[in-house]
């Protein structure tokens, strides 16, 4: 007797279970099969839905827990002042806080505007951008820094000189301006979502723009409850009755997205459980076919010794195996399946994250489990019938 | 409809409250037997036994009220015309069916008082089954399908051991990772009763044992029972086999639900 056989020993359920489904190789195949489409389905469309949010991420950049403040409705200037913005410094506690200006300038090429760009205005550009070329220098006084998309449009590389044309209001009255600035980095491309889009913009120090005129304050809160308590309270601070500044909360769209994800998700899951329904449905039928072929066999095996409860146990068993060679073939076509999703969406193929493998084995899991829930009535079926009729053929 | 006889040391049927028939049929198996009932303990035994079923809304009578016992080392054949119920004595002996009315000792105690478990139990332990036709289970070979009423006891080694014995005991030691398939009829007939022998019963009970077989393969197997009998084992078979018959130690005739202690007119 060797070693495996004594395992098998072990467990005879399982091994009676094991031939029977050996014994009717089609149709113990077909049950498999069904198994394996209902995994795949929850985990495929679960874990593709998780590559889908990730890529949708990817593209729309980060929404962290920032908190946007703007001049409100009822704000006379249009825009926060320099006053403002030491308030909500104040107001914000420890959070960092970037003040960002902003306005819109023409691009002169060859004397004449070849299209517009926006124009931001920070003091300390790291905070919020990457540099793909060039680099920002520590302490920077002029040269500016030029958007992706803007680099590629007008053929931009770090020791590039831009001439931009803008309206600036000095001593109260308007007056056009036009400056050639030497372009110093070229950003990286930003997500869509991303604060202060850089990609079809241009970036200057501050002290190329107005005094006093600030467009927005963004607040670099550590998390989304944080964001929150800072937001009631610059809310707090500036506005009484009348609404001088807008508040805008980036956590919330993020959460919100994330919910709208997760509920299209949870839907399409939904679908393909259904799947993992059928399938047990089909065991509940391949098991309950079973009971009635075996009739007389189950009639010798209560005659000889096997109680009620040893017969359910066997059924259960070879349900249960079904439902688990399902599952381990249909994780792993799974698995595929997820590879090739994240090669298209995320460009690695391996690049399953943790939340798509919670709905694999997810999947794997309900396969298992809707089989051997298949299998209790075909079981109980098959145990209660008397030894004597069922010998009696 | 089925009557047995017991042993050496019958008794006949009891004639009894129920009906005209059985009084008629069982007093006269009853009177020789009397003087030796005392002996010993039996394995099984029956008083005024009575089986009906319905079928079809009509009450078929298959045992009259007979009595029956089993004692330990003896061969019984039970014989009698087709479809006379010979079939539903052996599943009360083998503790499959209850009787309607009357009692069924097993070893001293009446098979009303086990409930499921127990009468499934009490077949483990102390009843072994040959089945017409054998009904070996297709899927196992030969040496797992007598380890069959042991394999739920996970002992495994001991059970392979014990089976593999008996089979060798069978002449089939050649034969043990076959499958009924790749059996003969004999063969097959062989490992049934290795499986009927692996709790080391002490009552065999034997349908057909010989139904399908050639002579030299029955007498094979007659002569496996009368080992098994020298070791104390009771077999009872229901055969329409004369030539079981012949073998058998006693023979009961069962005619209309009621025993007949003659066997010539049976067998002969």
């Amino acid at each position: 007797m060797t070693p495996l056989e004594r395992l098998w020993g072990s467990f005879p359920a399982f091994l009676m279970a094991r031939r029977n489904v050996v014994r009717a190789k089609t149709r113990s195949a077909l049950a498999v099969a069904v198994i394996l489409i209902g995994v795949v389905a929850i985990g495929a469309i679960g874990a593709g839905g998780v590559a889908f949010q990730e890529s949708q991420f990817e593209t729309l950049g980060t929404i962290g827990a920032d908190v946007q403040v703007f001049a409100g409705e009822d704000n006379e200037n249009g825009y926060l002042t320099a006053t403002d913005v030491g308030t909500i410094d104040r107001v914000s506690g420890t959070a960092e806080i970037v003040p960002l200006k902003q306005e819109n300038a023409d691009v002169i090429e060859d004397g004449s505007t070849a299209g517009s760009a926006t124009l931001y205005g920070v003091d300390e550009p790291t905070e919020l951008y990457e540099v793909d070329e060039g680099s920002i220098p520590a302490n920077w006084r002029n040269g500016v820094l030029v958007g992706s998309t803007l680099a590629d449009r007008y053929d931009l590389r770090p020791g590039s000189k831009v001439t931009l044309s803008r309206t600036t209001i000095e001593d109260g009255e308007a007056v056009r301006r036009t400056d050639e600035y030497r372009v110093k980095a070229v950003l990286a491309q930003a997500g869509q979502a991303d604060i202060a889009n850089p990609n079809e913009a241009f970036v200057l120090p501050t002290r190329e723009f107005d005094d006093d005129v600030f467009a927005q304050v963004i607040v670099r809160a550590d998390d989304a409850t944080t964001a929150n308590e800072t937001a009631m309270a610059i809310k707090r601070t500036f506005n009484g009755r009348r609404q001088l500044v807008g508040v805008f909360e980036r956590g919330d769209v993020a959460e919100q997205i994330d919910e709208a994800f997760r509920l299209i998700n949870l839907f399409l899951v939904g679908i393909g459980a259904i799947s993992l329904v059928v399938a047990g449905v089909s065991i509940a039928n391949v098991m309950l076919m079973a009971a009635i072929e075996r009739r007389e066999e189950i009639g010798v095996l209560r005659a000889v010794g096997y109680e009620k409860v040893d017969i359910v146990r066997i059924m259960l068993a070879e349900a249960t195996l079904l439902g688990a060679i399902g599952s381990l073939l249909g994780g792993a076509v799974t698995l595929a399946i997820v590879a090739v999703i994240n090669d298209a969406l995320l460009g690695a193929p391996f690049a399953y994250s943790a939340a798509a493998l919670q709905y694999v084995v997810g999947g794997m899991v309900f396969g298992v489990v809707a089989s051997l829930l298949a299998g209790i009535y075909p079981a109980w079926r098959a145990a209660r019938e008397r030894p004597v009729e069922a010998l009696r053929g | 409809m089925t009557d047995s006889d017991d042993g050496p040391v019958a008794d006949g049927a009891a004639p009894a409250p129920d009906g005209a028939g059985v009084a008629e049929a069982v007093p006269a198996a009853a009177s020789g037997a009397d003087a030796a009932g005392d002996a010993a303990t039996p394995i099984i035994s029956g008083r005024d036994v009575v089986k009906e079923y319905v079928t079809g809304g009509e009450t078929v009578r298959a045992l009259r009220g007979i009595d029956f016992r089993v004692d330990p080392g003896e061969f019984v054949a039970i014989v009698g015309p087709s479809g006379s119920g010979k079939s539903t004595l052996l599943n009360m002996l083998g503790l499959l069916d209850v009787p309607t009315s009357g009692v069924v000792e097993l070893e001293g105690v009446d098979v009303e008082t086990f409930d499921d478990t127990e009468q499934t139990r009490k077949r483990k332990d102390t009843i072994g089954f040959v089945f017409q036709s054998f009904h070996l289970i297709p899927t196992l070979t030969a040496v797992e399908n007598v380890e069959v009423p042991r394999l739920l006891d996970r002992t495994p080694k001991r059970t392979r051991e014990v089976a593999t014995d008996l089979l060798e005991r069978m002449g089939l030691g050649d034969r043990l990772g076959h499958y009924p398939e790749e059996l003969s009829g004999g063969q097959k007939q062989r490992v049934a009763i290795a499986r009927a022998l692996v709790n080391e019963p002490r009552l065999l009970l034997a349908d057909e044992p010989t139904g399908n077989l050639d002579r030299d393969t029955g007498d094979q197997i007659l002569a496996e029972f009368d080992a098994i009998t020298d070791e104390g084992v009771a077999v009872v078979t229901v055969t329409h086999d004369d030539y079981v018959a012949q073998f058998a130690d006693r023979v009961v005739n069962l005619i209309d639900g009621t025993v007949r202690e003659d066997a010539e007119a049976v067998t002969g």
